[in-house]
């Protein structure tokens, strides 16, 4: 299963590769190499990030409504990103991008665990999710309203709904090392989650160490997501779909989630660029639409599945 | 009770503003703001947030003495001034309601070449009763466009590329930097992917310097990628508003 | 072994546990009863090391089911015993099937714990504890909400389990179960062992706690299954 989907993963990179924003195939090797190749690397980078932490938040939370974009990880990493971008910190030390995006990220996780961790009862966790979404997204347009930049509010759609256009190799130079770390911290995790789902104290009765699991669910979501949004903005719903579409396939244990979501994700994301890029080659439209509106148009229904569900 | 009211009534007065002062004249709009700096400095009552940018304005120095003042009805009404700077599509709502007060209004069409440039210093400079300081300005101005003429044989391809990738078409002011420098607008005037600028190379990338304050929308000015192509730089406040400072931005990209 | 001596625990200013000591022996089957908030379950968790400043015991001997135990996630059967291998590090089958077969579940492995009945679910919990094979077994409250012929079957399995020189340490709020299937009860009340006795002599002591009269009842009474 999970070769199959590292197989599929490949295919769609190199076809990713194929479409350019203007033209269909192959292109000169700079246009390759600095334009498509970041471009689709950070696209399923991102969506892995997004679809491994949804697996882990969803499993250390024990809720399937878990999501880093629902929850507010991801605003609170736009946020981080935000100030940072704007004061031009980043331009006077580029890495402060992604530090500003994990930073943010790591306050609104550890909200969350915090808040929610000991009562994992769906509303709840949606409540302080929707608290921490709405802070962020209002912290957000204020400080691009403070922003020394008269046009930084213009640019809240990119924070609030993300995109991967003109996105060089500096920022995936910046933001794959901490993403890639924050990979290899939650891939980690599957035993200690696959314990929790018995509940805290039977995790701990059976050795594992349950604030350290939390600990480090939270760092691992921080630097994936954090770093993620940094450099491609708040893109929702990845982490919701994912797990939720795998578990007739590979079952409900968190652990064995953790590795498909990771590829699914790559691709769902992939996939996702690939069809704002292909807009404007198929239809007469003048603008892409933001890769958040497709990530959103494809969870929301499902949310609202889960929802009602998730009802008495 | 009846203290409290004079009171009041003496603190709305002193809130209202000093005293009317003869030709004081406020400018609602980035473009009409530096004409104004440039031409009656002495007769600013305010002047548009913009003018202090130092990436937007060319005279965000000076513009730092003068108050300035937001678009609105109210508080520009609160300065008292005689006449009202703007231009035909900004600020709608706001110059009608101070029409409707009393107040002159003036609105301009916003030039997009040099001819256009100097009628718009003209017409400014005589609304402002400043007409030797606008002839001067265009003097200044026609001296620095001296040496081209836009005849060359075989002009250079140029791309102007803006910020979020839109490019300069023609009928733009940049349009007419370009051809007033010596250089084929290579453009069409839409958007622009990086892939599609790689793709097809014009001779000469034309790129604003980089702006004071970060955006993302001129961060993607700054690809790495575009390294690749001879690149020429302005300065965005030459030309974001034509003015007699546009001939400089045509010096820059001439060389 | 696990024990304690002359405990104390004070949970957000209340003292739930007073002074107390209790030491299970190998090979015996003890009943915890008591009314509620007698303190049964946190002595429980005390002696699996669960309580803030306690020593966690080691995991691999000591196998610790929680009251109303439960997945949140619809994982299978096996799954679920699957997870008492843990402790261990490995993923060993022939642990988790003898658990499975112990508790007689066999036949359910592949099925998910959402779809099977309430003490199908619960057997497979306990498989789960089978399944580190320990030395020790503490379980809270293991046959509530369950049937009488489920209830019974799983008390006998437990019985079994201590002749075969394990230690079993059950919290009970059936005292008719407790006297039938337990060899020593110990009697809680508020926070303080009352009585620490066999199963043949504790009814007095455990009416007292309860507060209810005891007396010979002649009235017909269900009997556990052959």
């Amino acid at each position: 299963m999970n070769r199959g989907l590292a197989l599929v993963s490949v295919l769609l990179f190199a076809l990713s590769l194929m479409v350019g924003d203007s033209v269909f195939g192959s292109a000169p090797l700079s246009i390759m190499v600095d334009i498509r190749l970041p471009r689709s690397a950070l696209a399923w980078l991102v969506g892995a990030g997004l679809g491994l932490s949804g697996a882990v938040l969803q499993g250390a939370l024990r809720n399937r409504l878990a999501d880093p974009g629902l929850l507010g990880v991801s605003g609170m990493a736009g946020l981080g990103s935000v100030i940072v971008f704007y004061w031009g910190w980043s331009q006077a030390f580029a890495p402060a991008l992604p530090i500003g995006g994990l930073v943010g990220a790591g306050l609104g996780v550890a909200f969350l665990l915090v808040f929610a961790g000991r009562a994992p009862s769906g509303s709840a966790l949606i409540l302080a999710g929707v608290a921490v979404s709405a802070l962020s997204a209002s912290a957000m347009a204020l400080a691009l309203t403070l922003a020394p930049n008269p046009f930084a509010l213009a640019e809240i759609t990119f924070w609030l709904l993300g995109g991967l256009e003109d996105r060089s190799l500096t920022h995936l130079a910046l933001a794959a090392p901490p993403m890639l770390c924050g990979m290899a911290i939650l891939l980690r995790l599957g035993t200690g989650l696959d314990a929790l789902s018995l509940g805290e104290d039977a995790a701990a009765s059976l050795g594992v160490r349950v604030d350290s699991v939390l600990r480090l669910a939270a760092i691992g979501t921080a630097l994936t997501v954090g770093a993620g949004a940094a450099v491609a903005g708040g893109i929702g719903f990845v982490g919701l779909i994912v797990p939720h579409v795998l578990r007739p396939f590979v079952g409900e244990r968190p652990g064995g989630l953790l590795v498909a979501s990771l590829f699914v994700g790559g691709c769902l994301l992939t996939l996702a660029d690939m069809l704002v890029r292909v807009v404007p080659l198929l239809l007469p439209v003048a603008q892409t639409p933001p890769l958040g509106v497709i990530t959103a148009l494809l969870g929301a229904p499902i949310l609202i599945l889960l929802a009602r569900k998730a009802a008495p | 009770m009846r203290l409290l009211v004079a009171l009041l009534a003496l603190i709305l007065t002193a809130i209202g503003g000093p005293a009317r002062a003869a030709d004081r004249v406020v400018s609602l709009n980035l473009c009409t703001d530096q004409m104004l700096v440039l031409l009656a400095p002495e007769r600013i009552a305010a002047l548009s947030t913009l003018a202090r940018d130092p990436t937007l304005s060319f005279v965000a120095e000076q513009a730092e003495r003068f108050p300035t003042v937001r678009a609105s009805a109210e508080a520009v009404l609160r300065l008292r001034p005689d006449l009202v700077l703007g231009t035909r599509f900004g600020a709608r709502t706001t110059l009608a309601l101070l029409e409707r007060q009393g107040v002159e209004v003036v609105r301009t069409d916003l030039p997009q070449d040099f001819p256009a440039i100097r009628d718009w210093i003209r017409l400014l400079a005589e609304r402002l009763r400043q007409v030797e300081r606008g002839e001067a300005l265009i003097a200044a101005m026609d001296a620095e466009l001296v040496g081209s003429v836009g005849q060359a044989t075989h002009p250079p391809n140029a791309v102007a590329m803006q910020p979020r990738g839109y490019t300069s078409g023609p009928g733009s002011l940049m349009d007419a930097v370009l051809r007033a420098a010596e250089l084929a607008n290579a453009s069409g005037g839409r958007r622009m992917s990086a892939e599609t600028l790689l793709r097809h190379p014009p001779d000469i990338l034309v790129l604003p310097v980089a702006p004071a304050h970060p955006s993302l929308a001129t961060a993607m000015l700054r690809t790495p990628a575009f390294a690749a192509i001879p690149t020429r730089y302005y300065r965005p406040a030459w030309t974001i508003c034509a003015g007699p400072f546009t001939g400089r931005a045509v010096e820059a990209l001439r060389r | 072994m696990i024990g304690l001596d002359r405990v104390t625990v004070t949970l957000g200013g209340r003292a739930v546990l007073h002074d107390v000591t209790f030491h299970p022996r190998v090979g015996e089957m003890i009943a915890l009863c008591g009314p509620n908030g007698a303190g049964k379950t946190t002595l429980l968790r005390a002696l699996a090391g669960l309580l803030p400043k306690t020593t966690p015991a080691d995991p691999r001997r000591v196998a610790y089911l929680p009251q109303n135990a439960g997945s949140a996630w619809a994982l299978t059967v096996g799954q679920i015993a699957a997870l008492g291998r843990i402790p261990h590090g490995d993923t060993a089958d022939a642990p988790v099937t003898l658990a499975l077969r112990q508790c007689g579940i066999e036949a359910l492995r592949a099925h998910r714990v959402d779809r099977i009945s309430g003490g199908e679910a619960r057997r497979a919990m306990l498989a789960r504890a089978f399944a580190t094979e320990p030395d020790v077994l503490l379980l809270d409250e293991p046959t509530a909400d369950l049937d009488p012929a489920a209830a019974h079957a799983i008390l006998a399995l437990l019985k079994r389990t201590a002749e075969q020189g394990k230690t079993v340490v059950v919290v009970l709020h059936a005292i008719d179960l407790a006297l039938r299937y337990a060899d020593r009860i110990v009697v809680m009340r508020q926070g303080r062992v009352e009585a620490d006795l066999p199963a043949d002599r504790a009814l007095p002591a455990l009416a007292q706690a309860f507060g209810l009269p005891f007396g010979v009842d002649p009235s017909p009474r269900l009997l556990p299954p052959a």
